[in-house]
């Protein structure tokens, strides 16, 4: 069951990371843990089962874009889509995300709607949803 | 600077510390210069006069969004009292209607749109306190901004202390006088964040290397495939 994803929420921003889990809570998804930085997500993925990871890009000690290069080049992360919810607007790093294999783009700031249509698409696509 | 001794107050007429204040202030403009290109300086103050007008627009969309947010939430506010208000003033009448006749308020339908006017106002205050959480989505965007002006801030005071180090005037020793306190204001910038990312795009209209939207965002994924 979708609703029963678990999800990891990774911003340095404890406010962003708090507004991001209630509106997946609203939309359905009540599994959440979150993370302050990519250093600290990483760990929490490699000890424990998550679904989906939902990353800021621009943060301290390892960046949404390292992270999302650590889950990639590991055989049993890999398979986790990472939506990246970034204040980032250039079209560089948007490019850069997608090639490093985002699943998904969105930009700071967001609406409820915006983070609904993306996860829910990204599940859809990959038959979890 | 060195015929202090010869020129003391009481020797002075006004046109010889007219000259001598004009000489001083000569001296200290040439230390200057030759202090900035000493140090290498002269380029980075080209620099910060270009990343000065920057700081400054980032510090009026930092005003521009808590302005924002705090507008955003008032405005929520006030509507979910609207629909609390209306809450409460429907409860006392329907509840007067049933102590007056259960019968009749549940069979002339006073229950069951007292029932729905509750479910209506919930999912409306709902709205409101969703847009109120989403208000403060301007920590993060506003924290981002601030570190990058610090950072600026940081590096144009790291700089004016060296300058100041070594523009320090000499003791009788020849030794220059460390200005009071110099260590004390040297900045840490090994802890300011110096991102090299952009962070929010504070000025997006008329850039072409950001998108301005949402929109835009996926446009652009769409093109690249996704």
């Amino acid at each position: 069951m979708a609703n029963e994803l678990k999800f990891l929420v990774v911003d340095d921003f404890s406010t962003m990371r708090r507004i991001i889990r209630n509106l997946l809570k609203e939309i359905g998804y009540a599994e959440a843990d979150e993370a302050e930085d990519g250093v600290n997500a990483l760990h929490k993925l490699r000890n424990s089962g998550f679904d989906f990871v939902v990353s800021d890009i621009n943060m301290p000690n390892m960046n949404g874009f390292q992270l999302l290069h650590e889950i990639k080049k590991d055989d049993k992360l890999k398979h986790i889509p990472v939506l990246m919810v970034t204040a980032e607007a250039r079209k560089e790093d948007i490019v850069l995300a997608a090639q490093q294999g985002a699943a998904g783009y969105i930009v700071k700031p967001f609406t409820k709607a915006t983070l609904e249509d993306k996860v829910n698409l990204i599940l859809t696509k990959l038959g979890l949803k | 600077m060195s015929d202090n001794a010869a020129t003391t107050p009481e020797t002075q007429t006004p046109g010889n510390l007219s000259h001598d204040v004009h000489q001083r202030i000569g001296v200290l403009t040439r230390q200057l210069h030759d202090a900035l290109n000493g140090l290498g300086l002269a380029e980075k103050v080209k620099t910060w006069a270009g990343e000065l007008p920057d700081a400054k627009s980032r510090l009026s969309y930092i005003a521009r969004l808590t302005g924002e947010a705090a507008e955003k939430v008032l405005n929520n506010v006030d509507q979910a009292k609207l629909h609390h208000d209306h809450i409460t003033k429907e409860t006392r009448r329907i509840g007067a209607l049933i102590a007056q006749d259960p019968v009749a308020a549940v069979a002339k339908g006073h229950v069951m749109n007292f029932i729905n006017d509750v479910e209506e106002a919930s999912q409306e205050i709902d709205k409101n306190l969703t847009d109120i959480m989403m208000a403060q989505d301007f920590h993060d965007l506003t924290g981002q901004v601030i570190a990058k002006v610090v950072g600026l801030a940081a590096n144009i005071e790291e700089q004016l202390v060296q300058l100041l180090i070594v523009t320090a005037p000499s003791d009788a020793q020849g030794n220059r006088i460390a200005p009071e306190s110099v260590s004390a204001v040297q900045p840490p910038v090994a802890d300011v964040i110096q991102s090299v990312l952009a962070g929010p795009a504070v000025n997006p209209e008329g850039n072409p290397e950001v998108v301005k939207s949402q929109s835009e965002v996926d446009d652009l994924l769409a093109s690249l495939g996704f």
